[in-house]
């Protein structure tokens, strides 16, 4: 294959040319048999990998349209390769991070010693809408908080990854990753298994493993459940997936009651008592009688059944504060904190716009410069300064003087790219990814991820609510 | 002070409901004011009674009843000793106000100076606090004794007018609301001067011989404001009163939203109806303070097998 497919310039980084003419060594073999395929084959490919998706029912929702909100996650036929090296930094330097923000977690809800530091403002904290004050005081099992991450890095024009969102909530996806796999060891099997690449299958195995470990009670097998909001989620079908993977049950609000202080699910046996909770649920709606009152798909009393420790969740109440936009800003200072290192992985630089000089700079320079809400994921709350209109950034100018402490403001980052097999034509679109982090006993990360794919060409949005695709991952 | 306090709360509903699941914050706080000797509970029908401390100190009792259930009764009874409060001093010097920023500025203050659910600012609430003209000219302390006076001679008590989950807004517009509506608007009010302040929810005792218009109301709440060299100072502004040994404290929050006396949900399709009968005695005089058990509201429920909330409205 030739490097040779459109708008690439000097600062991108490519995943298969690096900045240099020739494929990357560890690109080579995958470079010369897409080249040497006749490219009917290679279409047919294509074809019988999306039939896969449909057959298998791989879908997501896609909120705020009208037409049919299900759709097939596109999946792109060329893999994504990561060096064993590479893997290795990308491996230590989440480990420190979700080390760190792990004790930021546990301080901010007891002690404050990072506030009272002045390290990380208190206002920052109280202010966020995903700050559970209910939490002070409350203990959690082992004392670990966020078990499962979804860490988004895209790697930058100097080839070195960085962190662009610490995802501590419930991130979705892990689902895409495992079907990619499977899809791409049937569809290339040779290529895949000359290639050394690393096994991600065991993931359900692992996650059942850190949702054990998390057991309050170690004198029996515990009794596991994954807590979906139900079918109208946009990753319902991860949901049954995973509970399929694991063998644990899937279960809505209404399959739970809370007697006594402790959670059980309703059976046709009877009640049967939970000890762990995989909630795919957020904080607001999993009990309306601690948080929103309006919620029908929580369960009342679970967290008072949490609190007293009869039922562990993962994961914990109240780590959404820790993937704060604007608290972004402080992770390098909360891992120099605490942990007394240097970050492994880097930032990227963030502009907060409660700061009257970095606010005035980011209103005169809207139109180069990546604006997120602080809250909100999935690529919503939104604007790529470059690829916005006047009127975009008219409307994002007042909503900042309206609410400065609700944005955020990033250059806008020349994301590497990949090539992708786009409309019957190998062309290079932008990539980041996502590696999946589970924190039981210990922190272990699946070699892998999932590679998601701006399919616009030009794009920098990858997220799949926004029209993204995805590649399976080769970690070496 | 000693006192003893009855506290009966009935829910009614016109049909049976299954899975009530209810928290309390009914027990009267022991706190460097006041001390609470004995408390006991009584539900009907019983349940296993579980026991937290909230984020603000509060005592909490929490419950289930699965079976189904028409009618849900929670009596409580406690013994309070209440301490004689310090002597304010008239005012406080200027200078207090840079001692205040300072130790808001080493200490915890932020639930109680940052906006929450009610007691945060709006248009009406700024157009009042010009009205009030409550700037930091004055020392903290006159202001704030001025604030707690505005309310009786501005704004009329009138149960009814308000409801349980109004906004501030209605109150100042209207000129009248009940202690609920009077202590989220002067926490909104005190926050916007920076000044801590927090929600107390309680009971007051009437003296026979100062029976006035809530007389009828034991359940009561008021403001704390917190002041150099004097600590939380309470406020009743209901009664243009500084809080003294009638005042008995339950529960301390941001606003009304961290301190219902029930917070509870269900399953059922039903109306409920909630009764509330409190009575507070001198423990030592045997002077009666009661009100009679009436109706307090109606709340239509519509949702079919669906849990939905209900809040005590302990209005005043």
């Amino acid at each position: 294959m030739e490097k040779d497919y459109g708008d690439i310039t000097s600062v991108i980084y490519d995943e298969m040319y690096g900045k240099s003419d020739e494929p990357l060594a560890h690109y080579r073999a995958v470079s010369e048999t897409i080249s040497n395929m006749p490219h009917e084959e290679l279409l047919q490919r294509q074809q019988a990998a999306d039939l896969s998706f449909l057959h298998q029912g791989i879908t997501f929702t896609v909120y705020g349209r009208e037409e049919g909100t299900e759709k097939i996650f596109p999946y792109d036929l060329i893999p994504r390769i990561i060096t064993g090296d590479e893997w290795n930094t990308i491996e230590r330097g989440l480990k420190q991070r979700i080390t760190a923000l792990n004790h930021f977690l546990h301080d901010i809800y007891h002690e404050g010693k990072i506030l009272n530091d002045g390290i990380v403002p208190h206002e920052l904290v109280f202010t966020c809408k995903y700050y559970r004050r209910e939490m002070r005081g409350v203990d959690v099992p082992k004392g670990i908080y966020i078990s499962v991450v979804g860490t988004d890095l895209v790697r930058i024009s100097d080839g070195s990854f960085a962190v662009l969102e610490d995802n501590l909530r419930v991130p979705s996806g892990v689902s895409y990753m495992l079907a990619n796999r499977q899809v791409m060891k049937r569809v290339f099997p040779r290529l895949f298994g000359n290639y050394g690449v690393r096994p991600i299958e065991n993931y359900g195995q692992q996650l059942l493993t850190t949702l054990r470990a998390l057991a309050p009670r170690e004198d029996r097998e515990p009794n596991i459940v994954l807590l979906t909001p139900g079918v109208f989620n946009s990753a319902y079908f991860e949901h049954t997936f995973l509970a399929r993977q694991m063998g644990i049950e899937l279960v809505e609000g209404r399959d739970l009651l809370v007697h006594d202080n402790v959670v059980y699910m309703r059976t046709t046996a009877g009640l049967r008592r939970v000890d762990v909770i995989y909630r795919r649920l957020d904080d607001d709606f999993i009990d309306p009688l601690a948080f929103r009152p309006d919620s029908q798909l929580g369960v009342p009393g679970l967290f008072n059944a949490y609190r007293s420790g009869n039922v562990a969740l993962a994961n914990a109440i109240g780590t959404g504060i820790a993937d704060d936009k604007a608290l972004y800003a402080y992770v390098p200072k909360i891992i120099k904190y605490y942990l007394d290192e240097e970050p492994i992985l880097q930032n990227i630089q963030t502009y907060l716009l409660d700061d009257d000089s970095n606010r005035k700079y980011v209103l005169e320079n809207l139109d180069k410069l990546v604006v997120k809400a602080v809250g909100e994921s999935g690529g919503y709350g939104m604007l790529i300064g470059p690829h916005s209109t006047r009127e975009e950034q008219a409307k994002f100018k007042d909503l900042i003087n309206e609410n400065p402490r609700n944005y955020i403001a990033q250059p806008t980052l020349a994301l590497s790219t990949a090539p992708c097999l786009i409309e019957n034509e190998i062309t290079s679109r932008h990539v980041d990814l996502r590696p999946y982090i589970l924190y039981g006993d210990e922190i272990s990360i699946v070699a892998g991820g999932l590679t998601r794919v701006a399919l616009k060409k030009g794009s920098l949005v990858v997220n799949s609510s926004q029209g993204g695709g995805s590649k399976d991952t080769w970690v070496l | 002070m000693h006192f003893e306090i009855f506290h009966l709360t009935r829910f009614e509903y016109s049909n049976s409901v299954t899975e009530s699941v209810m928290e309390l914050r009914m027990q009267p706080l022991t706190n460097e004011n006041q001390h609470c000797t004995s408390f006991s509970l009584q539900l009907s029908p019983s349940a296993r009674i579980f026991e937290f401390v909230d984020q603000f100190g509060n005592i909490v009792q929490h419950f289930d009843i699965p079976e189904k259930h028409s009618k849900l009764e929670i009596t409580t009874k406690s013994f309070v000793e209440v301490n004689e409060p310090q002597k304010l001093p008239e005012s406080l010097p200027l200078e207090s106000w840079k001692q205040l920023d300072e130790e808001i500025e080493k200490g915890d203050f932020w639930e109680f100076l940052l906006p929450s659910q009610f007691a945060h600012p709006t248009q009406p609430l700024t157009d009042l606090q010009k009205e009030l003209n409550a700037t930091r000219e004055k020392d903290p302390l006159t202001l704030l004794r001025e604030i707690n006076s505005f309310f009786k001679a501005n704004f009329e008590y009138a149960p009814e007018t308000t409801e349980v989950d109004s906004p501030i807004d209605v109150a100042i517009k209207q000129r009248s609301g009940v202690c609920q509506d009077f202590a989220n608007i002067m926490i909104a009010l005190v926050r916007g001067l920076k000044i801590p302040c927090r929600y107390v929810s309680g009971y007051l005792f009437h003296r026979t011989n100062d029976r006035s218009h809530i007389a009828q109301d034991a359940t009561h709440a008021w403001v704390e404001a917190y002041l150099p060299t004097l600590g939380w100072v309470g406020f009743d502004p209901t009664n243009d009163l500084i809080v003294g040994d009638r005042h008995i404290s339950v529960a301390v929050g941001r606003d009304y939203t961290d301190v219902p006396p029930t917070r509870g949900v269900f399953k059922g399709n039903v109306e409920s109806q909630l009764s509330v009968a409190v009575r507070v005695r001198q423990a030592e005089t045997d002077e009666i303070e009661s009100s009679e058990l009436h109706a307090i509201r109606r709340k239509g429920f519509t949702v079919t097998m669906k849990p939905k909330i209900q809040e005590a409205a302990q209005q005043q």
